[in-house]
């Protein structure tokens, strides 16, 4: 019988412990939800977010072993997402691929040690932030080499026009932001996560990163009907 | 914003809930709450439509595209490295600042280095002597003549001319010179010559502690 039945618990009540054998923890406790505000202390996840969790959780514990073919998996599983979230960070594409690198790096040398205390892609990206950050400020102010950017922007995934439109037009807008701004606006719009996450990704109180993502959406506000070709609706006024 | 202002708390409510909602983290509450507040508020409905597009426009790929088997290829060899424990913090190129202050560093090191050399390479005896040093003993074979005050100067020099003597040190606090014969002369017959000599108040061999 499992812990949960033992507790008399179901999946669909208040807890779902993911009981492993594992030698680290990967008891994952889900509160039920309930109508406290949702972007604070709570962490929903929906069920494809408990199976990819688990999942990640299985492949740090074999990179623990020393299997490669789990690395392997793990970072295309995650290269998508940390690429896009690091080119809200550098537009330099050696800079991104080097920090995706470094920040395997680190998991494959701490899976080990990883105790599950958050979900596996919140402690990857987190240190990719730091990664991040630390290349940013060795190589912030160095040039582009050559031409590889512009070769690998024109082998950019195919979109139609209209999302490259609204693409470019994001890109704009997210000029007018700080980085940590825009990591932010990443981080919650992007890859959805919730400002407790946000705030142990980027190692800060979860009141910075409500102000940080309640100025970001209101600079965004003012810039993004401009850059669209409207006229700003309601500019800068905050409530 | 003008619209929260405007409505009060349930604009400013419904501006808090939007991104939650749009990434189905809210509670189900809170999205039929939005939904209710939208279909009677039109800046909400303009606002949530726009972090709509805002949410599409972040969650569209990268347009710098990086081929993660290229990337995974690098990375399995960087674990084959020898020196693999410090390749994620394998030295990078340096600021020039830093590289400035190395420099400065080696250069002021250098500099100390050759001074020192200098110095140590310098005669042992400067030119000059300071008051709190004692003076250099007299060596042996000198004496310790004193004047009288009414004996010129002229008379003095002729003198020590004379007696083949030159001044080595003196005159002291009580007046005394200390000569010592230039050349062969015996220490002993300058001595009582001087002694002789009208004029000379004190003539004494200087003793020589062994």
């Amino acid at each position: 019988m499992g812990q949960a039945e033992r507790l008399g618990l179901g999946r669909d009540d208040f807890t779902v412990l993911l009981t492993r054998e594992q030698p680290f923890r990967v008891d994952t406790v889900l509160t039920q939800r309930t109508s406290h505000s949702p972007m604070t202390s709570i962490e929903p996840m929906n069920d494809d977010d408990i199976d990819a969790d688990v999942t990640d959780r299985m492949l740090l514990q074999r990179m623990s072993a020393g299997d490669r073919v789990a690395l392997g998996v793990l970072y295309r599983s995650y290269h998508g997402r940390l690429c896009r979230f690091l080119s809200r960070l550098t537009r330099r594409p050696d800079v991104i691929e080097e920090v995706i690198n470094d920040c395997m790096w680190i998991a494959w040398q701490k899976a080990g040690n990883f105790h599950g205390d958050s979900r596996v892609s919140t402690w990857l990206m987190g240190i990719a932030y730091r990664c991040g950050l630390k290349a940013l400020r060795q190589h912030g102010d160095e040039p582009v080499e050559g031409d590889t950017m512009s070769e690998q922007r024109t082998s950019a995934h195919d979109m139609d026009d209209e999302d490259r439109e609204l693409r470019d037009w994001l890109s704009k807008g997210l000029d007018h932001l700080s980085v940590d701004q825009r990591v932010v606006i990443e981080l919650v719009y992007g890859v959805g996560h919730t400002l407790d996450d946000v705030a142990v990704i980027m190692q800060c109180p979860v009141g910075t990163v409500k102000a940080r993502l309640f100025h970001a959406r209101v600079k965004l506000r003012n810039v993004l009907p401009a850059l669209a070709g409207e006229s700003p609706r309601h500019q800068g006024n905050v409530p | 914003m003008t619209f929260l202002r405007h409505s009060g708390g349930d604009c400013v409510r419904a501006w808090d809930t939007m991104p939650w909602v749009l990434q189905n983290s809210a509670t189900q509450e809170q999205g039929e709450w939005l939904e209710d507040h939208l279909a009677h508020c039109e800046s909400c409905r303009t606002e949530f439509a726009q972090q709509s597009r805002l949410r599409h426009a972040m969650s569209l790929p990268t347009d710098i595209s990086i081929d993660a088997n290229a990337g995974l290829r690098r990375l399995l060899g960087r674990l084959d490295m020898p020196d693999a424990q410090e390749a994620p913090y394998r030295s990078r190129p340096r600021h020039g600042f830093s590289r400035a202050l190395v420099a400065v560093v080696l250069v002021q090191a250098l500099s100390i280095g050759v001074l020192g050399v200098k110095l140590w390479s310098a005669s042992g005896s400067p030119l000059y002597r300071t008051l709190s040093q004692e003076s250099v003993p007299a060596a042996p074979g000198t004496i310790r003549v004193v004047p009288d005050a009414t004996m010129t100067l002229a008379d003095w020099n002729a003198l020590l001319h004379a007696l083949r003597l030159q001044v080595v040190g003196g005159p002291n606090d009580m007046g005394a010179y200390t000569v010592a014969p230039t050349n062969a002369t015996s220490t002993a017959q300058a001595l009582q010559q001087l002694r002789a000599t009208r004029g000379i108040r004190l003539a004494e061999p200087v003793a020589v502690s062994p």
